[in-house]
């Protein structure tokens, strides 16, 4: 039997692409292609979807 | 004193927190549990009731004698990336890692524990009616008569996750929806089932509380509008001040569950009144922060920072 709540269930949306930055371990931080930290655009990381609240579902369901 | 942050390398929103501790000249250990053994490493030694302990990843160490406090944002599972991962090396790694960390003096945001018992929506309910917030009537059941009673009793009600957790493989979203009024409830038996009245809301609101400080921001919502999270309505979220009774009640709750970071979700329905739906203890805050300039990594930063008391 299917649980109640299944039946409102919606495919989860795809994640969106690959990051327009990389982790830094000298600096502890992602930072852009052109090296700069990536959050100096604010306007990108908003974009990104990562700092959403759904931007952990997949993998923390806490959001 | 050092800073230990524990999260994912593709975590931005923690990176907003490092970028402050940095400004801020605060020393910090960035580090991935998933890394444990591998990337990242630990050694302790309990000799003659003397206790020692490192941490290192990246070429960083943390002696435990010098921790300041310790930031669980979003860690991956313990030896997720190790050549071998296994169910049993996972389980090792998280004792040994949270273990030892536990013999630290460092303050925690927040400690598993509390973070674990706070995840329960169930006893998140039950605090915030203690804690003096509004808060819907709500059913948790696996009967599907006494379901169709709740729904008939409220007529407008919702179904939500119990856990959060996206069911399904592949996951699927399970967003806070409105049961028709046909529903068939004979699934209920099937798993445990989170009912709710619907609170016909004009806005939602994300209170994210900090230590001592809270961030309300408000976002207006679309008539019959459910599930804030899904579907673009145009609004954007706006910083709000936080009524002294709701502030009272979140001190009272953080101090019921322990924690020192909660995110709030509220509805806000025609009156003005904020009805608690959740805390979630690792909420988000980056999009509220970048939408609306609130100094929320700043002060995550500074909490994280200072000296201890």
């Amino acid at each position: 039997m299917k649980p109640f709540a299944w039946n409102y269930a919606r495919p989860a949306e795809p994640a969106t692409g690959i990051a327009p930055y990389s982790y830094d371990a000298a600096l502890q931080l992602n930072v852009l292609a052109d090296g700069r930290p990536a959050v100096m655009d604010r306007g990108l990381l908003a974009v990104a979807g990562t700092t959403t609240s759904k931007a952990g579902s997949a993998t923390h369901f806490d959001d | 004193m050092t800073v230990l942050v524990l999260t994912c390398e593709a975590d931005v929103t923690a990176d907003m927190v490092v970028a402050e501790l940095h400004e801020q000249g605060v020393p910090l250990v960035r580090f991935d549990p998933g890394d444990l053994p591998g990337g990242g490493s630990l050694s302790v030694e309990y000799v003659r009731g003397e206790f020692r302990g490192y941490l290192s990843s990246g070429g960083r160490v943390a002696s435990m004698q010098g921790l300041r406090s310790v930031w669980i944002r979003r860690p991956s599972t313990p030896a997720a990336h190790a050549p071998e991962p296994s169910d049993w090396l996972s389980v090792e790694s998280a004792h040994a890692l949270y273990g030892m960390l536990d013999c630290t003096g460092a303050r925690w945001m927040n400690h598993p524990s509390a973070a674990a018992k706070a995840r329960r929506k169930p006893w998140q309910l039950r605090i915030a009616y203690l804690s003096g917030f509004p808060v819907p009537a709500t059913l948790l059941t696996t009967h599907p008569t006494m379901a169709r009673q709740f729904a008939e009793q409220y007529r407008h009600v919702v179904v939500k996750s119990v856990s959060g957790k996206s069911p399904g493989d592949p996951p699927m979203a399970l967003p806070t929806t409105l049961v028709p009024p046909d529903a068939d409830f004979s699934g209920v038996a099937a798993a445990p089932t989170m009912l709710q009245r619907y609170i016909a809301k004009r806005a939602d609101i994300r209170l994210t509380s900090v230590g001592d400080r809270h961030f309300a921001a408000r976002k207006a919502t679309e008539p019959g509008q459910v599930d804030g999270r899904y579907g673009d309505t145009g609004h954007e979220w706006q910083a709000v001040e936080v009524p002294t009774q709701i502030a009272r009640a979140v001190e009272t709750y953080k101090k019921h569950a322990e924690l020192a970071y909660g995110a709030f979700d509220f509805a806000e329905d025609s009156t003005g009144t904020w009805w608690f739906l959740e805390c979630n203890q690792g909420g988000q805050f980056g999009f509220v922060e970048l939408e609306t300039g609130l100094p929320i990594a700043r002060t995550v930063a500074s909490w994280l920072g200072a000296e201890l008391s």
